[in-house]
């Protein structure tokens, strides 16, 4: 046993001691397996969106052609993105909670003290792999979409793919967003209670009480909210969703920055100051 | 014995000063400085509730003074990069997430410091892990944790080692390996403190003795000198008579009141 001591080793720079830290946080990640149940989840999304566009596709073609017209389907990446979404969410609070409601923080904690760096390295690995997830899970569903219906006018495939394009990676930015919510909430509570519920009333209660609120400020407060913000952001108001095109892109892309920058701000001064 | 790059001017590896440390209203360590040297291992003593952990903790940085200094190498622990290779620590072998494999966990907090995986598997081989080296965590006994634990300390080759209660959950010959393996991490020039609860397990393993009772220092002495005041456990009871909270009144005694 003869390793350099401390003063025998070469001074050890900020960038090499990041790289380091973020090679742990992706081995942390990747080794829950957690991880792979979520992943596996997304992957039954899209394959479930597929079939709705099978099903669709059917039902077309056993229409008459006059009624066709009436054929009414929400677009197939909307669909997709919201259960994509919560399944990120959900992988960036387990990100937190599988190390705080083990004890593992304070092995962690030991091995790497520098603790915002470590939340950061943590919020990189969770906010790439939500991006890339997200990229391939929309792309995925909207490619499917073309091959199963073809030509067929339905849930937004008339149009051409450029067309779509802003609200894919619009949608993408979304569900970064909401992984790094679900992080920054989840090491703010240091717990998995509590931390659903918060990402729940995000999506849900939130905008049903934006919803009901009386005009104009139903509006107002709903194109704040995280689920209207990706298509104020691509410019492409969607069927499904009322009450978007108030905010203008770069609005929307600021107000989408702050969900991702409060929390995890927030959790990043407290892990500095918090014990474990 | 090992290079140390402090030798010759500085011999206290671990400096406990002036520390105090208050949860609410409760005092958990309460103006307490000791040192720790290299070259031997130092036991750490008290009864349960008397601060160890907490001294322990606030001296791997997890949690802050409310006064005083802990410092190891002079340095406040959470400025030091990749420290795995310089301090080593088991504070609760139960720390682990129990889904991950063992080698796993010890490359998640290796790949951190930048130890590679060579690493990884020789300090499993060097505490008996090697043949459950892919087993997940969950299916481990404590005394296997604590095994895991102690190769989590060992990852870096670090000069200064810090064990709490690392023998609880171990059965005889694991107690017996243990008190091998801090002897001999001693001998090669490092630091070792090693918290217990038990006197009996100290005397077997330590040279030198800190003793707290209620966050204070009782005493911080030699087993050798301990032991000319008569019986060690007698000793160490009496030491630490005044500071323990709730006391069985022995059979003996019971008659008498």
């Amino acid at each position: 046993m003869s390793a350099p001591t401390a003063a025998e080793r070469p001074g050890i720079g900020r960038l090499s001691a990041m790289t380091a830290i973020l090679a742990g946080e992706w081995l942390k990640l990747r080794s829950l397996r957690a991880t792979r149940v979520i992943l596996g989840v997304v992957a039954a999304a899209v394959l479930a969106v597929a079939a709705l566009a099978w099903h669709v596709a059917n039902l077309w073609d056993g229409l008459p052609p006059d009624q066709r017209g009436h054929l009414r389907v929400a677009e197939l990446d909307l669909v997709v993105s919201l259960p994509v979404q919560l399944c990120m969410a959900v992988l960036g609070v387990l990100a937190v909670t599988s190390e705080y409601g083990t004890g593992m923080i304070r092995a962690s904690l030991v091995a790497v003290p520098q603790r915002r760096a470590l939340l950061a390295a943590k919020a990189a690995v969770v906010a790439a792999v939500a991006l890339v997830v997200g990229l391939a899970a929309l792309f995925g569903t909207f490619f499917a979409g073309k091959l199963i219906l073809g030509d067929r006018p339905v849930a937004g495939y008339g149009a051409p793919l450029s067309d779509r394009l802003p609200m894919l990676f619009a949608s993408a930015l979304s569900v970064l967003v909401f992984a790094v919510v679900g992080l920054g909430v989840a090491a703010v509570a240091r717990s998995a209670l509590g931390v659903s519920s918060v990402v729940v009333a995000l999506v849900y209660v939130l905008p049903m009480i934006a919803i009901n609120l009386p005009k104009p400020w139903s509006d107002r407060v709903y194109s704040l909210l995280l689920p209207a913000l990706p298509g104020q952001l691509a410019e492409s108001g969607y069927a499904g969703i009322p009450y978007t095109g108030i905010l203008p892109p770069p609005g929307a892309l600021a107000v989408l920055v702050a969900y991702l920058a409060l929390p995890l701000g927030a959790a990043i001064v407290l892990i500095h100051r918090r014990d474990v | 014995m090992r290079a140390n790059p402090l030798r010759g001017n500085v011999v206290r590896v671990i400096e406990v000063l002036g520390l105090t440390k208050r949860y609410g209203r409760v005092t958990a360590v309460d103006d307490l400085t000791f040192t720790v040297r290299p070259g031997q291992v130092t036991g750490f003593l008290g009864p349960n509730g008397s601060g160890k952990s907490t001294t322990m903790r606030v001296l791997l940085g997890l949690a802050t003074p409310t006064g005083g200094d802990a410092l190891i190498n002079g340095r406040d622990y959470r400025t030091v990069r990749r420290p795995l290779h310089e301090v080593g620590a088991l504070l609760d072998a139960n720390h682990v997430h129990g889904g991950r494999r063992a080698a796993t966990h010890l490359a998640c907090l290796a790949r951190g410091n930048g130890i590679g995986q060579a690493r990884v598997t020789a300090v499993l081989d060097q505490v008996g892990l090697a043949d459950v080296a892919r087993d997940r965590v969950a299916g481990f006994s404590l005394g296997m944790r604590q095994r895991l634990g102690i190769a989590a300390a060992l990852l870096g080759d670090p000069g200064v080692l810090v064990f709490d209660e690392p023998v609880n959950g171990l059965d005889p010959e694991g107690v017996r390996w243990i008190r091998e393996l801090m002897r001999s991490l001693a001998a090669e020039g490092r630091t070792v403190l090693l918290s217990s609860h038990l006197m009996s397990e100290v005397a077997l393993t330590a040279d030198r003795l800190v003793v707290v009772g209620r966050g204070r220092l009782i005493a911080d002495t030699t087993v050798t000198e301990l032991t000319r005041r008569g019986s060690l456990e007698e000793a160490y009871l009496s030491l630490t008579a005044e500071s323990v909270a709730h006391r069985a009144v022995a059979p003996a005694e019971r008659g008498r009141r």
